[in-house]
């Protein structure tokens, strides 16, 4: 095929062959196909038997989390501060991925919530750093607790405390 | 009859007249940096019926899987579809998606992408789809999505689009008039079009 990127205001439509629909053992000028509902099915209920893994995946990532917290306030230099929150950043995200597939919301809300704030930390600013702290120790609460829920008044003033720590030094 | 077993029957109803796709001949790349999402993402393939399922842990490991597989154009075990995970370290799935976009082979700039993404908002869609991904999905990930989306990568191709700043997928789903003002330059002898035979 070829390739016009030189002549800038061209537009090049390429119709491909569907070489997957070919792959599936369909012919190209067949209507749409479907995977196997029962696959579907059978597929939904193996991840909801790993539910019964989050807790020890979760206790890995909030070990984690420490970790990388620790390494953070003992680094003397900028770029070690921030490769470790960056190693925040990304644990939380996965925490927030687990929790998500698995409905634990406040977890999720929680995990979510420091990784946007891990994205815009001011790492000279000691204040963002009570945030983050208030965020692990809500984190660490969830976890031990077990609350899966949004509601409640546990959990409700979990995110209180996270809201006011956001709210007073950021 | 729990909500489950209605939409399997529903399904298989809907299904009559459609062919049951075999997936066994697929090799599927998914990368994550998270190993757990990446095994419950294989785990779902493999029970579709994906024949050929490798993982990578960052961008630009998927980068290295991507150039080993799918460098030889003749290559029978070339690398299907693509799953990638937005966010990660070491080359996140933007930048992986804009090097596929960009490579000079044709096995490689095709090759069909899934960006996966836990931002729902229509502005991040976007973003997904204006640097050539085939298809976004949403997190959290189950069953029925990732088959939706497969499905559609494999019933409803659209051609590839090479216009100024952009190279991917035609952006558009329907083929219908525009009922604004005319905001296309490209003027009809600007426009190649390009069939690919067997």
């Amino acid at each position: 095929m070829s390739d016009s990127e030189n002549k800038e205001d061209t537009v090049e439509i390429y119709h491909r062959v569907n070489r997957l629909k070919l792959k599936t053992g369909a012919g190209l000028h067949d209507g749409p196909g479907f995977i196997d509902p029962h696959a579907v099915v059978r597929a939904d209920t193996i991840i909801q038997k790993k539910q019964s893994l989050y807790p020890k995946m979760v206790e890995e990532s909030l070990v984690r989390l420490d970790e990388s917290w620790e390494q953070f306030k003992a680094a003397s230099g900028d770029e070690a501060r921030r490769e470790a929150m960056e190693r925040i950043y990304h644990t939380s995200n996965h925490i927030k991925d687990l929790a998500s597939t698995f409905q634990y919301e406040l977890m999720q809300h929680f995990a979510l919530s420091l990784r946007e704030f891990a994205e815009r930390i001011n790492l000279s600013r000691k204040e963002h750093l009570v945030i983050v702290q208030a965020h692990l120790d809500v984190m660490r609460v969830v976890y031990q607790e077990n609350i899966k829920d949004h509601g409640g008044v546990k959990a409700e003033e979990l995110k209180l405390i996270v809201a006011k720590a956001i709210e007073k030094y950021s | 009859m729990s909500k489950t077993a209605q939409a399997t029957q529903a399904a298989a109803i809907g299904n009559k007249q459609k062919k049951a796709y075999s997936l066994s001949a697929f090799r599927v790349l998914i990368v994550e940096d998270y190993p757990f999402m990446a095994d419950l993402m294989s785990t779902m393939l493999r029970e579709f019926g994906v024949g050929n399922i490798i993982q990578a842990s960052s961008g630009n490991e998927g980068r290295e899987m991507i150039s080993l597989f799918n460098s030889d154009e003749g290559a029978r075990n070339k690398i299907d579809i693509v799953l990638m995970d937005w966010l990660m370290p070491d080359g996140d799935g933007l930048e992986l998606l804009r090097w596929i976009r960009g490579h000079r082979k044709d096995s490689i700039r095709f090759l069909p992408s899934v960006l996966c993404s836990a931002y729902t908002s229509e502005q991040v869609v976007s973003v997904g789809r204006d640097n050539g991904a085939n298809e976004v999905l949403v997190k959290p990930v189950s069953a029925q999505k990732l088959a939706s989306r497969l499905l559609y990568v494999i019933d409803k191709p659209r051609p590839f689009l090479r216009a100024p700043g952009f190279f991917g997928p035609d952006r558009r789903r329907r083929n219908e008039a525009y009922k604004g003002d005319e905001r296309r330059i490209a003027k009809a002898e600007d426009i190649k079009q390009f069939n690919e035979r067997l």
